[in-house]
């Protein structure tokens, strides 16, 4: 579902930070960032350190809007509404039909295909709304637009809140 | 003695103030039942907000509001409901608002039923309703490209995205549903003619199917590839002017369209930015509109181009293009921030935008830019589309 007001005010918060005298390494890092995300995976080779075994498969809060599988979230995080990043609330329905967003985890270096599935049949969650646009699509790409209602497929037509399940390593073009 | 003087004088002023209250007569006993009623059409500077209550989707509203007045108890003129991420559209030539909407029986649960609510706007009374087919209307952000009028204002097209894309055709006379035109891989109804609809087609191109009287279909014809829905996506949301749909593009270009009544026929497309402009692209959700004169206008984002997940935060300015000359006209510096916005009709339009950043909306003139007023304190909580009175 599509969400605004996350998405405004961290606009309105980007536009400070980059006034302000960070800026240039923040868009440094930026950069640097963006730039690993299109480089080609080396699993094989981040996997070979010897600390590998106790490495965090996921950093971050689920409940945190800057959770790396909420980059094409938009809609109240299920994790603050009695679900998870991958599960509904008690007494909710999964939609079973979603759009997909690819998200990098910083923990690993790798991408995945990530399905966002609404949880349906009760009000609006109303706690944690989360919007980050990253690959969005107008609703003329169904697969890949969050501004529908994706309570589709459900009893119920009321939208919840939004999970974001790993359904897969992406692959590289 | 003075004690005396004073009750004295006490006695006397309460006397006269009750001699006074019994010349001044009582208020007249007042009929009960009164119930207001709107103007046929509605004045050009009124506007009606769509409230989608993302909190609470089943409260949606639209507001009926007059931006000439200043005080909230004369700018409201009415409201209705437009339930869970309804679409509405006004016909002024039948006097009548469309909502599609969507009702559970027990709420958020229970038997469900999608429906065509018909408003008349004089009352803004429900005055008929059209049960659609169950589980198919478009349900998202408000568009205005999710409901069409045709045929004379004799039909009404809706939106369907199951996510199988159709379009629901209903006779607003008879207040039936008449068919339903299978659009397979395109969305929402652009008009195209009094008896066509184009559609936007995630492969690029644009699908136009024109209808005969009876709504069967006449012709079906897809255009060329114009755009790449992944690469170089275009925003759904057209402004039109003179059968041209003019779509904004991500990357801060203009896509024309020309409606020819039997098809889609894209024309070159060009940019919204000028010289050392190259960062600035449309950004947000109601982005744009027309007005009278024949001009286009788009909300405009200073960081948006070339930036993924840009598209939908809104901008600080307006831009408003001669669309034949392909020349800015103006620029409209917003006081915070818009998101969505609508221009109303006549020769002198004035332009309402959402402020996300308090939720209120702003009034701006078309003509100069400046600044009007701010309206808030209406009742509203996400006004998230403006349609100017028809």
């Amino acid at each position: 579902m599509m969400s605004f007001i996350d998405r405004l005010l961290e606009q309105r918060a980007r536009s400070a930070a980059q006034q302000a005298p960070r800026r240039g390494m923040l868009k440094a890092l930026g950069g640097v960032l963006v730039g690993a995300s299109t480089l080609p995976l080396l699993p094989v080779a981040r996997a070979a350190g010897p600390d590998v075994a106790s490495r965090p498969q996921e950093t971050g809060s689920d409940t945190d809007c800057d959770y790396w599988r909420y980059c094409a979230i938009d809609g109240f995080l299920c994790s603050c509404c009695g679900g998870s990043a991958n599960s509904c609330p008690p007494g909710t329905e999964m939609s079973p039909v979603t759009w997909i967003g690819t998200c990098h985890n910083p923990a690993d270096g790798r991408n995945y295909v990530i399905s966002y599935n609404d949880c349906c049949g009760k009000p609006g969650c109303g706690a944690c709304l989360c919007q980050r646009d990253e690959g969005d699509r107008p609703p003329y790409r169904p697969d890949k637009t969050n501004d529908i209602n994706w309570c589709l497929g459900t009893s119920s037509a009321a939208y919840h809140c939004s999970a974001a399940v790993v359904v897969g390593v992406a692959f590289e073009e | 003695m003075v004690k005396q003087s004073l009750f004295v004088a006490l006695l006397t002023a309460i006397g006269m103030l009750v001699s006074a209250e019994e010349i001044r007569p009582p208020l007249a006993v007042e009929p009960t039942g009164i119930i207001e009623t709107l103007p046929g059409r509605y004045p050009a500077d009124w506007f009606l907000v769509h409230d989608a209550a993302f909190f609470h989707m089943s409260d949606g509203k639209v507001v009926v509001l007059d931006t000439t007045k200043d005080s909230v108890g004369e700018q409201v003129q009415g409201m209705f409901p437009v339930s869970l991420m309804g679409t509405f559209i006004e016909a002024q030539s039948r006097g009548e608002i469309f909502a599609v909407e969507t009702f559970h029986t027990r709420g958020t649960r229970g038997h469900r039923i999608d429906v065509l609510t018909i408003w008349d706007t004089v009352n803004l009374s429900a005055v008929a309703e059209v049960i659609l087919p169950v589980g198919k209307r478009f349900m998202g952000m408000p568009e205005r490209v999710a409901l069409q009028l045709m045929n004379g204002d004799r039909w009404l097209a809706i939106f369907n995205l199951s996510p199988s894309t159709t379009v629901t055709l209903v006779d607003l006379e008879a207040r039936a549903v008449m068919g339903e035109v299978p659009i397979p891989g395109c969305s929402f109804i652009y008009a195209n003619g009094d008896m066509g609809l184009s559609a936007l087609c995630a492969d690029g191109r644009m699908l136009t199917v024109v209808l005969n009287d009876d709504g069967s279909e006449k012709s079906r014809v897809m255009s060329e590839v114009f755009f790449d829905s992944d690469e170089s996506p275009i925003f759904e949301r057209p402004a039109v002017v003179d059968n041209i749909a003019y779509f904004p593009a991500f990357d801060g270009r203009v896509q024309p369209v020309a409606m020819t009544g039997s098809a889609a026929l894209p024309m070159a497309s060009w940019p919204l930015y000028g010289s050392g402009e190259e960062t600035w692209a449309p950004s947000g959700i109601g982005i744009d509109g027309e007005d009278d004169l024949g001009r286009i206008y788009f909300l405009m984002n200073a960081e948006a181009n070339g930036v993924d997940g840009m598209h939908n935060a809104g901008g600080s300015e307006i831009w408003v293009f001669d669309p034949e000359a392909r020349r800015r006209v103006l620029r409209i510096p917003l006081e915070a921030w818009g998101l969505s916005l609508a221009v109303s009709r006549g020769e002198e339009p004035k332009v309402l935008v959402t402020n996300p950043t308090d939720m209120s909306v702003e009034l701006y003139d078309g003509l100069t830019g400046s600044f009007i007023k701010n309206i808030t304190g209406f009742g509203q909580e996400t006004p998230l589309l403006l349609r100017g009175a028809q």
